[in-house]
């Protein structure tokens, strides 16, 4: 009864595999000739599959959330310039370089659009329809905006009803563009922004989705969002409106690595125009402050031959 | 986990990529890996929100701290030191607001927010039909009442399959310990179980 009671206690770490050599032949033996300890190992065993059972599995939706949301604060962690103890150098370069790949920054805003407007919804359980006043009233998606006693004793309430619509299309559909425009300009939500810049980037050779760029580098309050909108802008450096955009992020931008992006872009090709040699000079002229700046516009003057800081 | 694809890069150059800067090499990294960690979190915390929590906390400080990887341990166990750690701060954290966080009080009484966490197993699957939710309530009770060392080691072999050697080296203890702790968790287990399966 001893062995009994050693044994059993033993019996989990045997299904796990966890004993030596010496203690499973222990047991193994001692099973051969105990019936009772049999049956004990086959309860332990129904009690791990039972524990099996028990498994929670994360749903598709939680882990694509969970991606999702991570690309973004990838993107915003990449966007903070790091302090200099912190490899900054390292830091600075990912900076630079930080593009979120289509596969961690799954466009599920894409032509897939939570397009909200006001009006009576009409996705409503059937159990509220039985009074036709209430009907589409979905709770949590209603808001009182005034409550007035009317003067048959009712009460009126004027409700401010929202409710989300999928719409789909494709890009060069001017309704989903205009959505998306809008989309990029949404105050409220960077990764909507960040989403949706994504997908503008790849018609940057309309107009209307370019001026929606220029704004977006030059005044979205989230640098990853201006990174991107800068990438989509790349092709189009020469433009004088894209280089007027460019001059302003090098001047009035606080993100190092856009700026040093906007110096390489303003600088690209043989021939560097005056106006750009310029506004460098003037970096130069002021201090510039931000040490990776000041460095690529004097290697910049420097190849031009350039003064420093004379105009 | 090692990467399957003969196309990828092997673990070492993924994770030297990424300390270079290259954020496709970290976005690989993460994939390889994303799913364990979110299925450890989730089965600890039963929480999608702390399971999301402990998920971005986890790849943020990877993210950060990448570039002081010295490939002293596999980068599985690197990882896996600061998921179970973030995990049981938040376990102990809800020891000391003795909370259950699973079950929420409704006008209804208890509802269980984990019924509609769906479950691993196919529709359809006898097996499946027989697992009562009394014994589901039980099992989850009888976890709850583990310590979360005991709670985490239990989780790390029993679902994410570790062997106890590797499970030390993670929670920073020797195999020994963690096989007492297992043994621990195993005989309360046990002992609330025994007859009730």
């Amino acid at each position: 009864m001893k062995d009994c009671k050693a044994v059993r206690e033993q019996l989990a770490l045997l299904l796990y595999g966890e004993l030596s050599f010496d203690e499973e032949e222990r047991i193994e033996s001692h099973l051969d000739a105990c019936v009772d300890c049999r049956a004990a190992l086959k309860r332990e065993k129904e009690l791990h599959a039972a524990f099996d059972q028990y498994e929670a599995t994360p749903s598709p939706s939680l882990l694509r959330d969970c991606r999702e949301d991570l690309a973004i604060r990838l993107m915003e962690e990449a966007a903070v310039p790091r302090p200099a103890h912190d490899g900054w150098w390292d830091r600075l370069i990912d900076a630079l370089t930080w593009r979120p790949t289509g596969a961690l920054m799954r466009p599920v805003g894409a032509l897939t659009l939570m397009a909200i407007g006001f009006g009576a919804a009409r996705m409503l359980p059937a159990s509220l329809s039985a009074n036709a006043q209430f009907a589409g009233l979905v709770p949590g998606a209603a808001r009182v905006r005034y409550v007035e006693p009317a003067s048959d004793g009712k009460i009126q309430i004027v409700l401010d009803e929202t409710r989300q619509r999928i719409v789909s299309g494709r890009l060069d559909d001017q309704q989903i563009k205009t959505l998306l425009l809008t989309a990029a300009k949404d105050p409220s939500d960077p990764g909507l922004r960040a989403e949706t810049v994504d997908i503008l980037n790849t018609r940057a050779q309309s107009a209307d989705v370019r001026d929606a760029l220029i704004y977006s580098v030059q005044r979205d309050q989230n640098a990853g969002v201006r990174m991107k909108a800068l990438d989509g802008l790349k092709p189009y450096a020469q433009e004088p409106e894209v280089r007027a955009a460019l001059t302003q992020v090098l001047l009035k931008d606080s993100n190092p690595g856009l700026r040093t992006q906007a110096i390489d872009l303003l600088t690209k090709g043989s021939s560097v125009d005056r106006q750009v040699i310029g506004t460098l000079q003037e970096l130069m002229l002021r201090g510039e402050q931000q040490g990776y700046v000041r460095e690529r516009c004097r290697r910049v003057l420097e190849a031009m031959n350039a003064s420093l800081e004379t105009y | 986990m090692a990467l399957k694809s003969g196309l990828q890069m092997d673990e070492s150059a993924l994770i030297r990529a990424a300390q270079d800067g290259d954020h496709a090499a970290f976005e690989q990294l993460v994939r390889a890996y994303d799913q364990s960690v979110l299925r450890l979190a989730m089965n600890l915390l039963r929480s999608p929100e702390d399971a999301n929590d402990v998920y971005q906390e986890a790849f943020l400080r990877v993210y950060r701290n990448l570039h002081s990887f010295r490939f002293d341990c596999s980068f599985h166990t690197w990882l896996y030191r600061i998921v179970t750690n973030l995990c049981l701060d938040q376990m102990r954290k809800r020891k000391v607001r003795k909370e259950e966080p699973t079950v929420l009080a409704t006008a209804e009484g208890p509802l269980d927010r984990m019924d509609a966490v769906p479950e691993e197993r196919v529709d359809g699957d006898p097996q499946r039909h027989l697992f009562s939710g009394q014994v589901r309530r039980r099992i989850r009770e009888v976890l709850g009442e583990l310590t979360p060392r005991e709670r985490m080691v239990f989780e790390l072999r029993h679902y994410q399959g570790l062997r106890l050697r590797r499970i030390g080296e993670v929670l920073g203890t020797t195999e020994e310990a963690a096989k007492n702790c297992l043994f621990r968790a195993t005989q309360k287990m046990r002992a609330a179980l025994g007859d009730f399966i």
